[in-house]
């Protein structure tokens, strides 16, 4: 029954990719999660200026998958927020790279983010799934605040899972404890 | 499924008592304690009783997955079997058919010895265990099944032998889920004995798989998947051999644990960034929801009883273990000392709850009373301890240290003595959970 639901989905996200684009999305994860991750082949409006080179790239989840470490290239437009441990409240870096992060999906008013809350590696597997998903909360209420339609923003936890930085540091926990912005493109409401 | 082939109960073992004489009562107590010596046991290779060659080394086989069990209690000290002197295939295995001088000379002071036969597939096990100074037998058993049910049987009279000794049977017939982390660091659940042997994979979706968690009666096994995309609770039913989704699919969920009487599962369900925890019926329909508050609310755990729930809330700032009455829906806060408490698993005996707690920057297991008060530290050193589970006996605790570089799984004592590895993937090996006792 799972499966079914999952490959509906799934082939509802490639039909309603195929309307919109006009050409098959880039590869898809084998999951329910799958939706195109790059912009790419967006057409229309200012998106048309997106190009792959600057994209978030695909979800965290995806890149592990591809046995990738699952980061956000510097030429993403959307920049990663950080966070204290056992924190969910907004510093003040964080805060403006959200406004930088704002002013972007602005100018790019059919852009749809997933934002992924993580964490360190330190404490216990499920309470940092319950502390990333706060994280994830917190960056898009403060961007609601900031004038961008809830409905474009989802968010999604992976706790300690999906580490960018594997080493057991200070400064490899530090660049763990984010939040990704991961574009999404157009996606059926659900 | 590997885990059709190994966990369904296809042959019903047939126990028969060969010496039904109740002997604990004798030596209750002078095995237990803290401080305890290891008693000295040998345990023989077994006699081929059948006809073939013993081409899969049962005879050894057996007497090592036995002795495994029995130095992993701590009660154990099992000889080492270079020093035996009698031959094994040579010599009989009742009690007036060998000569005992040749173990009390090594200084057994019991003994396990037995045979075996095999026909075909079909196997017919006989085990003894004798006292050495007193000259008698105290327990013989005669198991039969399948060659691949082997380690079973030997698990199953270990746990005999500690019943003989403590007055209560041992947990190593029993198994522990756990995750583990494969090819490209992704992880999975699996499923092995306790010692670690026959582990097989439950999962194999190449997302993201955490907190298995038993149901009462060990036939199946709840876990959270990312296999759709976000956390979801899935079960899987170990005889059918079939995973299915328990929750809504929009759903996002943390954990899940089935209640003692099997009717409820208690989980986390994650909306809007709020973390709370609900029971579901068997159905994984919301009956209840138990926490209404804008934290953090995870890691349900059931008291034997199926009142209460202790559970992680970070409601006063940071992490810290909790306790509900079901029946009023109120709960208090447990742990006082710390900034982070959490993982907690609450003992079958119901008077103790294990957790993790971060000590210097580091994680470890500590134990306090249900009713509040009386922490007790089980861990130390280096490494991080975590994710306590108890034995279904209330007796041994299972966790995952990396005190070695990974983490490996361990057992120890609720005493916190005896900590010993079980596992050795190549994997990190996290997040056990310890099976209700097994046919």
């Amino acid at each position: 029954m799972a499966d079914r639901l999952s490959v509906l989905r799934n082939l509802t996200a490639f039909f309603a990719f195929l309307l919109l684009t006009g050409c098959p999305p880039p590869a898809t994860t084998q999951s329910g999660s799958a939706s195109p991750a790059s912009p790419s082949g967006q057409t229309g409006g200012k998106e048309q200026s997106t190009t792959r080179e600057s994209t978030t790239g695909p979800s965290s989840l995806e890149q592990a998958q591809q046995g990738k470490v699952p980061s956000t290239p510097a030429s993403s437009p959307l920049k990663e927020i950080y966070f204290d441990f056992d924190r969910y409240d907004l510093r003040a870096d964080a805060r403006a790279s959200l406004k930088a992060n704002a002013d972007w999906l602005k100018a790019n008013p059919s852009v749809r983010v997933e934002i992924e809350g993580h964490c360190d590696e330190r404490g216990t597997n499920e309470y940092n799934l319950a502390l990333g998903a706060k994280r994830a909360q917190a960056a898009k209420a403060y961007l609601v605040t900031l004038g961008i339609a809830a409905e474009r923003l989802s968010t999604i936890s992976y706790g300690e899972e999906l580490p960018v930085c594997k080493e057991h540091t200070d400064e490899c926990w530090q660049k763990n404890r984010r939040d990704r912005f991961v574009i999404t493109t157009a996606r059926p409401a659900s | 499924m590997f885990v059709r082939a190994t966990l369904v109960i296809l042959t019903l073992l047939i126990t028969l008592s060969l010496s039904a004489r109740p002997f604990y009562s004798q030596v209750r107590g002078t095995i237990e304690g803290p401080g305890s010596q290891r008693y000295p046991i040998a345990v023989s290779p077994l006699r081929n009783l059948g006809t073939g060659d013993d081409k899969r080394g049962l005879s050894e086989s057996f007497a090592d997955a036995i002795g495994n069990d029995l130095n992993l209690s701590g009660w154990f000290g099992v000889l080492d079997r270079s020093a035996y002197i009698e031959r094994p295939q040579q010599s009989g295995i009742t009690l007036e058919s060998f000569d005992l001088k040749n173990w009390s000379t090594i200084g057994a002071e019991s003994l396990v010895k037995g045979g075996f036969s095999l026909q075909g597939d079909d196997l017919t096990v006989e085990l003894r265990l004798f006292d050495v100074y007193q000259a008698k037998q105290l327990v013989g058993k005669r198991y039969t099944g399948k060659v691949r049910d082997f380690r079973r049987i030997a698990h199953k009279f270990a746990d005999e032998i500690i019943l003989q000794f403590t007055g209560t049977p041992g947990v190593f017939n029993t198994r522990i889920a756990y995750v583990s982390t494969g090819a490209g660091g992704l992880k999975e659940i699996y499923i092995s004995h306790l010692d670690g042997s026959e582990r097989s994979q439950l999962t194999n979706n190449r997302t993201i798989n955490l907190s298995p968690s038993w149901s009462p009666d060990g036939r199946v096994v709840l876990y959270t998947s990312y296999k759709e995309g976000h956390p979801s609770l899935y079960l899987y039913d170990l005889a059918a051999g079939r995973e299915s989704r328990v929750t809504d699919r929009s759903d996002s969920n943390i954990g899940g644990k089935w209640s003692p009487d099997g009717q409820f599962i208690a989980v986390s369900l994650e909306r809007g960034g709020n973390t709370d925890i609900y029971l579901l019926d068997r159905s994984g329909k919301v009956v209840r929801r138990l926490t209404e508050d804008p934290g953090i609310n995870v890691s349900p755990t059931w008291s034997p009883d199926g009142n209460r729930l202790a559970f992680v809330s970070d409601r006063s700032g940071n992490p810290q273990i909790y306790i509900m009455e079901l029946a009023t829906g109120k709960a208090r806060r447990l742990t006082y000392s710390g900034g982070y408490n959490t993982s907690p698993d609450w003992s079958s005996k119901g008077d103790r709850i294990a957790y993790t707690a971060r000590v210097a920057g580091r994680f470890q297991i500590f134990t306090l009373s249900a009713q509040g008060g009386d922490p007790q530290q089980l861990t130390s050193g280096s490494g991080d301890n975590e994710d306590p589970s108890w034995a279904p006996d209330g007796r041994f605790i299972v966790f995952a240290s990396n005190r070695s570089g990974r983490y490996h799984l361990y057992m120890m004592r609720d005493t916190g003595e005896n900590q010993q590895r079980l596992t050795a993937s190549g994997g990190d090996d996290t997040n056990p959970s310890w099976s209700p006792p097994l046919e």
